[in-house]
């Protein structure tokens, strides 16, 4: 149990269109019933963590409306709990966010007053499962100034690891360079963006940033300090998902139809908690087939649907057929309507008869609400 | 002391089931899992949500643990409440004795002093075991607009099941003028349906002269209310027309699940207007394999499925495997189903496991069936909590196995 620990997590700046026109990115749903910012919010509930700070740039009142008061993720405490922090735009020093440290800066006075010793600090918007405890243990004993949680993804085409912040270790697994989303990659060890590190040390890290004009936690403060700093590399051997572009959330999303990547996931020791909508159980019809997907409750089906993730409440009629898609929500799909390799968001109708047909590449999107 | 309440629930959740059968062999009737993912206790609880009444206090006394732990402090209900709120009440001891409920009237008796403490102008009872949407606030409304002293839900039931129920008869202004238990010849269809609202002092002055009364069963229906019709006491008949169901038997258990699967439904839990909370648990979604076939039935999270389901309510975190088939069945939740097995018209209690290419409800009934059961009617096959059934058992219909 880590009391001496507080996390906290920016929402990244990556932007998935159209989802995230309307919210910011970490409130994207995933897998079902979930959004990305449950994981990593899970993995540090699970750590006994308590003290958890979301700093957000815009559109965070979908955010909030998720999280609400933490009760999910018992963070509904009467010391600490979960805090959405709302950016500083009052504030004249700050004024414009331009990166990472302008958001760190805005919240200087939550991680001043928290009392841990350590800090979690979350930049990317990932999906994962991961022991915090042990990680922060590792970095105790390893007498760290900044501990960075990676995977080893030999194999990873290139074009795939420039998506990445890509670390070099030494034998000791100690950091010696630090690439960020190089064009050409030189090893296959891929930062999860998560960093942890004393309170102490990340107060300094944002004062000294701020005063230069320096924006970016990883380019200007870690790259620049490597020399003079203890970074250790921490060897996380589960899978992860990086969600920062359509293709990449669709495909992060149709990993759940495996089993094992399921039970890795939603690992009982470990679960992962998110809000809850108190949605019936999903109703069969007679006519209904259904096979390879993963569905939430509060859906009813009357159709077909073959190798798709469908959340909350979605709707499938009679002889519509739905195939290799994502489809979030309280969406609809009406009688007759045929559709392959779509992702839609919240709240689509697809009207009688309709046909609706993407590509594996290249997922054919709908906005939250379209009308078709 | 609290500003005063309109009205305050007092939830009467302590009975066994005893006809539930291995059911309820650990957890008291409210507590047995209803619906792909409820328990009964969560629709009164709902109900009063809904209703807006925000004090509930749940009595409980057999078998209390796991009723109390799923209660809590009321939160999934929306309970948690500052001023108010939902109250687990057990029996408890006072002065030099201490007594267990002896009948409905005496457990809220027994919580006067709970009551007292909200100062409310009147209280709603309720029973536990009952599955149905109701406004009780229309009903409150009702009764506080009649001035009567009692207010009763009734319904009328099919001629001839009266003789089941408590069954009042009413004059034209809805005033009950007759009440009788279980009539063998009934005048009237009315049932009472367990749910009464009373103005409180009137509840307290019958309750205190009830507790004095040695020859008294300390029940509502056989003592206060014929008590309250004998003095003269305005009491008002309140009709509801909708789903109820009392859920007292392994067959009307089963038979309530199988209405929810009825197209269109006879009970619908997919009513965003009136959600039915509960207690959820950290599932991911559920998982339908490549070889399943999932027709007329619901399916809970956490559940993955590899084979047949046809026309049953399967519970949160079910597995059933491949080349299994199951029909007209109730699977509850944490059921672990095995390959190749055939269930028909069964109750599959939480946590059993059943073995690969096992059989229950197939082979027709017979007298030397060791697992026979009375509490099995209608051919139904009872499996009860964390049960194991060997891999190719054959478990034939109206048979009980034990958890």
């Amino acid at each position: 149990m880590r009391n001496d620990t507080m996390g906290i997590i920016l929402t990244g700046d990556e932007k998935i269109a159209p989802f995230t026109n309307i919210r910011a990115n970490s409130a994207l749903p995933i897998a079902g019933r979930y959004r990305i910012i449950d994981f990593v919010l899970s993995n540090m509930a699970n750590s006994g963590i308590v003290n958890i700070g979301i700093a957000t740039e815009s559109n965070y009142s979908s955010l909030m409306d998720h999280t609400k008061s933490g009760k999910p993720w018992d963070l509904d405490r009467k010391d600490y709990g979960l805090q959405i922090l709302p950016p500083n735009i009052e504030n004249e020093k700050y004024g414009v966010i331009r990166g990472n440290i302008d958001l760190l800066a805005g919240i200087r006075t939550f991680i001043h007053r928290s009392t841990q010793t350590y800090v979690i600090l979350s930049l990317g918007n990932m999906i994962y499962n991961i022991d915090f405890d042990d990680v922060v243990k590792k970095h105790i004993e390893n007498q760290s100034d900044i501990t960075m949680i990676y995977r080893d993804v030999t194999g990873m085409s290139d074009d795939n690891l420039s998506r990445h912040t890509l670390i070099e270790l030494d034998d000791d697994k100690r950091v010696r360079d630090i690439e960020v989303q190089p064009y050409y990659p030189k090893t296959t060890n891929v930062s999860l963006e998560l960093f942890v590190m004393e309170k102490a040390l990340l107060e300094s890290i944002i004062d000294e940033c701020s005063s230069r004009g320096d924006v970016d936690f990883v380019k200007d403060a870690i790259i620049k300090k490597m020399g003079g700093m203890r970074i250790f590399g921490y060897e996380y051997n589960g899978h992860f998902y990086k969600i920062d572009s359509l293709t990449s959330y669709y495909q992060t999303n149709m990993q759940f139809l495996r089993a094992d990547r399921r039970e890795e996931l939603f690992n009982r020791e470990r679960p992962i908690y998110t809000k809850t909508k108190d949605q019936s159980p999903t109703k069969y019809g007679d006519a209904a087939e259904c096979i390879n997907s993963f569905i939430s409750d509060g859906c009813v089906i009357e159709g077909t649907v073959i190798n798709s993730i469908l959340s909350r409440g979605v709707k499938v009629e009679k002889g519509a057929v739905v195939r290799n898609s994502v489809i979030m929500q309280d969406s609809v799909i009406e009688e007759d309507v045929e559709i392959s390799h779509v992702v839609f968001d919240k709240e689509v109708v697809i009207t009688k008869g309709r046909k609706l047909i993407g590509q594996e590449s290249h997922p054919l999107p709908a906005s939250k609400g379209t009308l078709i | 002391m609290m500003a005063s309440k309109k009205c305050v629930a007092m939830i009467l959740a302590g009975g066994q089931g005893s006809r539930l059968g291995v059911l309820t062999k650990t957890v008291a009737k409210p507590a047995v899992p209803f619906g792909g993912k409820y328990r009964i206790i969560d629709f009164p609880l709902s109900n009063c949500v809904h209703s807006g009444i925000d004090t509930v206090g749940v009595l409980t006394q057999y078998q209390p643990l796991e009723l109390n732990t799923y209660i809590g402090n009321g939160n999934p209900w929306d309970l948690d409440r500052s001023m108010g709120g939902a109250y687990v009440l057990p029996p408890y001891q006072s002065g030099a004795t201490g007594e267990w409920y002896k009948g409905t009237a005496n457990a809220i008796y027994q919580n006067i002093a709970f009551m007292d403490g909200f100062n409310p102008e009147n209280v709603l009872i309720l029973s536990g075991d009952h599955i149905y949407k109701m406004h009780y606030g229309k009903m409150l409304k009702a009764h506080i607009e009649a001035n009567a002293a009692v207010t009763i839900a009734v319904m009328p039931v099919p001629w001839e099941e009266a003789s089941r129920f408590g069954i009042m008869c009413t004059n034209e202004d809805g005033q009950i003028t007759e009440f009788v238990e279980k009539p063998a010849n009934p005048t009237s269809n009315l049932a009472s349906m367990g749910v009464y609202i009373f103005k409180y002092d009137v509840l307290k002055k019958y309750l205190t002269d009830d507790e004095r009364d040695p020859n008294s069963a300390n029940d509502f229906g056989k003592n206060i209310i014929p008590k309250m019709l004998a003095d003269g006491q305005k009491m008002l008949a309140y009709r509801f027309e909708g789903y109820w169901k009392d859920v007292g038997t392994i067959y009307s258990l089963w038979e309530a699940n199988m209405d929810l699967i009825d197209d269109p439904p006879k009970f619908d839990l997919n009513d965003r207007k009136w959600i039915i909370y509960s207690r959820n648990y950290a599932l991911m979604p559920h998982y339908i394999g490549n070889n399943a076939k999932v027709r007329r039935s619901t399916v809970a999270e956490g559940c993955q499925i590899e084979g047949t389901v046809d026309h049953s309510v399967i519970f949160s975190g079910v597995k059933i495997g491949k080349g299994t088939v199951v029909k007209d069945s109730v699977i509850m939740p944490g059921a672990v189903i095995g390959d190749d097995v055939t269930i028909e018209k069964s109750v599959i209690g939480a946590n059993s496991v059943i073995g690969n290419g096992a059989k229950l409800g197939v082979s027709p009934e017979s007298d030397d069936n060791k697992y026979k059961s009375d509490y099995c009617t209608h051919g139904i096959v009872l499996v009860g909590e964390a049960a194991k059934v060997d891999d190719y058992a054959d478990i034939p219909k109206c048979s009980m196995i034990e958890g």
